[in-house]
């Protein structure tokens, strides 16, 4: 044992080195619990939050319950409204022509392109720009001859083509929306409704409760006011 | 001895450990009263303000419904009894999503983006761009996002045809469709799903990327296709806030008419 240690290796080291390993495990478990304890969380992230989520990166349960992997439905739970109209929904594999096609990418799982604490690319997708390639390769290598040559990492990064809602940058909506003048004759902004103004306002009706109150101002904002 | 020792200096490690943890966590909390002068400025804004005349009154926001306590800051949740889709955005935005998720609210200090030093500390909530005693929307739509956005694309607004547009409408009572703030293009107008009620859109994000969601959905209002497309597209563009027509012209436009052409040649 000692010729495997050399000579330098003393039992009284051992001792020391000992407590200093015994040492530092009960800090972590110290430094983890009181993390914990008052909602440190950011300590245990595995590598850098995206842009798009690291403003919410220290409340795990957001996306987490427990160990057990992030599902589609939490995804949702924000991202319905881009999720409205998919061109690669559960809708297009149904049909027999594109089902196969899963087997390269799972597209129906948000994870197999936006992993979360790992290198982003950009708009929360993880994998290399030219993922396209995978299903789409033969539209620039013959199948399409205004494709020929185009990058195949340009597709969506150039801004031509959206993986979801590809609704207002189709060729079609293109077409339809050609030659329009640079300023249209009338903007047409959605108009808010607004209901029947009385001539008068009513009067306010907590003024004495107000005056009364007694409290702890908890807000910034209020407590600047309340010193002007 | 060596071990006793030891043992000792991981208890002072542990302590320190403690003590700078807790450091990280100190609530901060000012003691206040309301003066009688300050309640009448705030009646007085109040009294000219959309909330007076759809007879929301001090007790629609400051009075617990159901204990009758009095609520001195109301939160997004009380907003969100009458303006229910705008707080629900709101709350899935980057402005919204920290309240969303239980967190303390967003601050300046928190963002990437180049802020003002001065707003560092300001909480995002609806009353924090809303004065909502005035419900002014001259203030929510343009002077409050400068009040703390502080990167060129927002300096440059003031100086640009839109900032020179909404300049021209300040006396107007409340900006019209005609005017192009801040809102009219980050929060835009929606129809509210199955329905034909027009809300506006609280979550700042959606339409940032890809930029063709806001080519459709805000540009086009005013702008053709091809004008809005090319410059959305450049960079430099958008920073110095559309101060300038577009140069460019995009190649994905050029194929379409190249195919639009050939189209109606075979046609013919």
């Amino acid at each position: 044992m000692a010729n495997l240690f050399g000579r330098a290796f003393k039992p009284s080291q051992f001792l020391q080195s000992k407590f200093a390993i015994l040492g530092i495990i009960v800090l972590l478990v110290v430094w983890f619990s009181v993390a914990f304890a008052l909602d440190r969380r950011t300590i245990f992230l595995p590598g850098t939050t995206s842009p798009g989520h690291v403003l919410f990166e220290a409340s795990c349960s957001s996306c987490h319950e427990g160990f057990s992997p992030v599902t589609n439905e939490t995804c949702l739970r924000c991202h319905e409204a881009e999720m409205a109209e998919d061109a690669h929904g559960p809708k297009k594999f149904r049909d027999p022509r594109w089902a196969d096609l899963l087997t390269r990418i799972d597209v129906l799982t948000c994870t197999a392109c936006h992993v979360e604490h790992v290198h982003i690319f950009a708009r929360g997708v993880h994998l290399k720009p030219d993922l396209c390639m995978n299903c789409h390769e033969e539209i620039i290598t013959g199948e399409l001859a205004s494709h020929d040559g185009f990058a195949p990492d340009g597709c969506w990064t150039a801004g031509c083509h959206n993986f979801h809602d590809h609704r207002s940058i189709s060729t079609g909506f293109l077409r339809q929306n050609m030659n329009a003048p640079q300023l249209l004759p009338t903007p047409e902004v959605p108009v808010l409704k607004e209901g029947d103004r009385p001539t008068k306002p009513p009067k306010p009706d907590l003024n004495q409760e107000f005056l009364q109150a007694k409290f702890e101002i908890q807000n910034a904002n209020l407590a600047s006011r309340g010193k002007e | 001895m060596k071990g006793r020792k030891t043992k000792q200096l991981i208890v002072c490690f542990m302590g320190l450990f403690l003590w700078w943890s807790l450091l990280f966590f100190s609530p901060t909390a000012h003691a206040g009263s309301f003066t009688e002068k300050h309640i009448e400025e705030i009646n007085l804004l109040w009294q000219n303000s959309a909330h007076a005349f759809a007879d929301v009154n001090c007790s629609s926001c400051h009075l617990q419904p159901e204990t009758k306590q009095l609520i001195v800051s109301p939160n997004h949740e009380s907003c969100q009894s009458c303006h229910k889709q705008q707080v629900e955005t709101f709350l899935l935005g980057k402005h919204g999503i920290r309240l969303q998720e239980g967190l303390s609210p967003l601050t300046p200090a928190m963002a990437r983006l180049p802020m003002k030093e001065a707003a560092g500390d300001r909480q995002m909530n609806c009353n924090t761009c809303h004065d909502v005693h005035s419900a002014n929307t001259f203030t929510a739509s343009v002077d409050s996002c400068l009040t703390c956005h502080n990167d060129s694309h927002s300096l440059n607004y003031v100086k640009s045809k839109h900032g020179l547009l909404f300049d021209q409408g300040r006396s107007l009572p409340k900006p019209t469709a005609d005017l192009v703030t801040c809102a009219t293009c980050h929060l835009p107008r929606q129809k509210i799903e199955g329905t034909k009620t027009i809300f506006v859109n609280h979550n700042n994000t959606y339409n940032l990327l890809p930029r063709d969601r806001m080519v459709k959905d805000v540009c086009m209002n005013c702008h053709g296709m091809e004008y809005s497309y090319n410059s959305i597209f450049d960079d430099e563009l958008v920073e110095a806030n559309f101060a300038a027509p577009p140069t460019q012209y995009l190649q994905t436009l050029e194929m379409v008419k190249a195919l639009e052409e050939k189209r109606s040649g075979t046609e013919n």
